[in-house]
């Protein structure tokens, strides 16, 4: 054999050692708890995923993959609340401490989950739900009427198709992108992530959109009614959409920097308030296809 | 009652249980959320103080802090105006009662400068009420320290001290563009409302680093 050829199969033995060691250290536990209505799942999760879905039943299951021997997993059922917390022992790292959880849970049930790097989801539920996490990336979707709170430093936050919910999410420099998201209190708080909303803003709540330097975009239907405020101290506004003016704005509507008015109804439902200090600020209509 | 009067009183009755207050909050949402805010911090804060203690340092500056601006009186013996804790505290035990500090005084800034005119107008006669001189920030401020922050970052995780030193950075910049706005206009109240953000993201900020799932 040539030296080449000797090169990689000596590699790709050496990785296969690698992955089957690896796999080889990973074990899988599974816990199960029964639970009454409305419990409370709270998950805290150094390294790794965190994923929640619905189960079918007043029930929540607890699957566990472990990277190694260096970290366990501690879970007890105290009252109506299943409390899960990985547990460190000495040697751990952020490699073999990974803990990744599935986890099923009735659709009702309040989920609070704590990660520091790991990715945390939750799905098709319907009880309020807390997350948070420095660096974690945050994927809720399908969540209705629940408050769902999250709270990153500088991990993603995407939440897709949010009914009705109190939202609050607070992230210093994570991107936050809302699809379809509505409720009667949808609030982003961010110090230089971008912002990006696409859907209608609801009938009847209080949107309000807020970085300090990162950029602003909402992407609304022909349909959407509302009356939108935006403003910015350095940066830019734009608003490709016509609004009727506010008779009475209680600020100066400088052009470029502030625009306020209404679109759609007259008798515009909610109040959408977009607030930037050196962002743009981005109103657009969404394109039909 | 008033919405002076009440928060007078939240000083003897801090949970606004009493007839009068109940009567008030019933029908001043500011109020009622004023005090939703200060139970909350009321009681992590309890939570807190049962497995967490800052260290004697970062108390001692508080105290000298208040003292500075005559909000606490000089105490005849040498003991410390909070509790000295031992040494087995951690670096992050701090970071909690810091975080509701922050919260705490720029709820206040902007709550004074929001309400204190318009209660003056709606009593029509004049409030004693001055906002907090802005040296309690500054002297709050200046006893959190941003390097402390960082250094126990440091110690306790250091893959973290850049991303943590990046978003302090930001939002400390956050805090003074904030700040220049509402100084520049007192009057406006999204400015106000922008500085009580930033103070909410750096309040963040700690709580974050204080992480129980930090290893």
């Amino acid at each position: 054999m040539r030296g080449p050829t000797i090169q990689f199969a000596a590699m790709s033995a050496v990785m296969a050692g690698m992955t089957v060691a690896t796999l080889a250290a990973q074990t899988h536990k599974e816990y199960r708890f029964n639970v009454g209505p409305k419990a409370g799942v709270s998950v805290n999760n150094p390294y790794g995923s965190v994923t929640v879905k619905p189960s079918t039943g007043n029930f929540v299951v607890i699957n566990a993959i472990l990277a190694s021997d260096k970290v366990e997993v501690d879970n007890s059922l105290v009252g109506n609340r299943v409390e899960v917390q990985s547990h460190l022992l000495a040697g751990a790292d952020d490699r073999n401490a990974r803990v990744d959880y599935e986890i099923l849970a009735p659709a009702d049930a309040s989920v609070t989950l704590h990660s520091t790097a790991g990715a945390l989801r939750a799905e098709k539920l319907h009880g309020d739900m807390n997350l948070e996490g420095a660096g974690a990336n945050v994927d809720v979707r399908d969540i209705t009427n629940a408050h769902v709170h999250v709270k990153t430093l500088n991990g993603p936050v995407s939440l897709t198709n949010v009914q009705d919910g109190h939202v609050e999410v607070d992230s210093l420099s994570g991107n936050v992108t809302l699809k379809g998201v509505n409720g009667p209190l949808v609030q982003v708080i961010s110090t230089s992530g971008a912002i990006s909303y696409v859907g209608d803003f609801g009938d009847h709540g209080e949107y309000r959109l807020t970085s300090h330097s990162g950029d602003i975009e909402a992407v609304v239907p022909d349909s959407t009614s509302a009356d939108v405020s935006a403003r910015t101290v350095r940066g830019e506004v734009h608003d490709d959409i016509p609004l009727q003016p506010k008779e009475h704005p209680s600020y100066v509507l400088q052009k470029g920097i502030a625009f306020w008015g209404t679109m759609g109804r007259a008798a515009a439902s909610s109040t959408v308030v977009l607030r930037s200090f050196s962002g743009k600020i981005h109103l657009r209509k969404r394109s039909e296809k | 009652m008033t919405c002076l009067e009440l928060r007078e009183s939240l000083v003897e009755q801090e949970d606004g249980s009493r007839p009068e207050q109940r009567a008030h909050l019933k029908d001043c949402s500011e109020c009622a959320t004023l005090v939703a805010d200060l139970l909350v911090i009321a009681c992590a804060a309890g939570e807190l103080r049962a497995s967490h203690e800052p260290s004697p340092r970062v108390w001692n500056s508080i105290e000298i802090a208040l003292r500075q601006e005559g909000l606490i009186k000089p105490q005849h013996s040498h003991h410390s105006l909070l509790p000295s804790f031992g040494s087995s505290w951690g670096w992050s035990r701090w970071l909690a009662p810091v975080a509701a500090l922050l919260l705490i005084a720029a709820g206040i800034y902007v709550r004074q400068y929001s309400h204190g005119p318009a209660i003056a107008r709606n009593e029509g006669r004049p409030t004693v009420q001055a906002p907090v001189p802005d040296t309690t920030i500054a002297g709050l401020n200046a006893s959190l320290k941003d390097d402390d922050l960082l250094q126990g970052i440091s110690q306790q995780s250091p893959a973290l001290q850049a991303t943590y030193t990046d978003n302090l950075r930001r939002v400390n910049q956050y805090i003074q563009d904030a700040r220049s706005t509402v100084d520049a206009d007192p009057s406006d109240e999204d400015a106000r409302r922008s500085l009580m953000e930033a103070y909410q993201q750096k309040a963040m900020l700690f709580e974050l680093a204080l992480d129980r799932s930090l290893p």
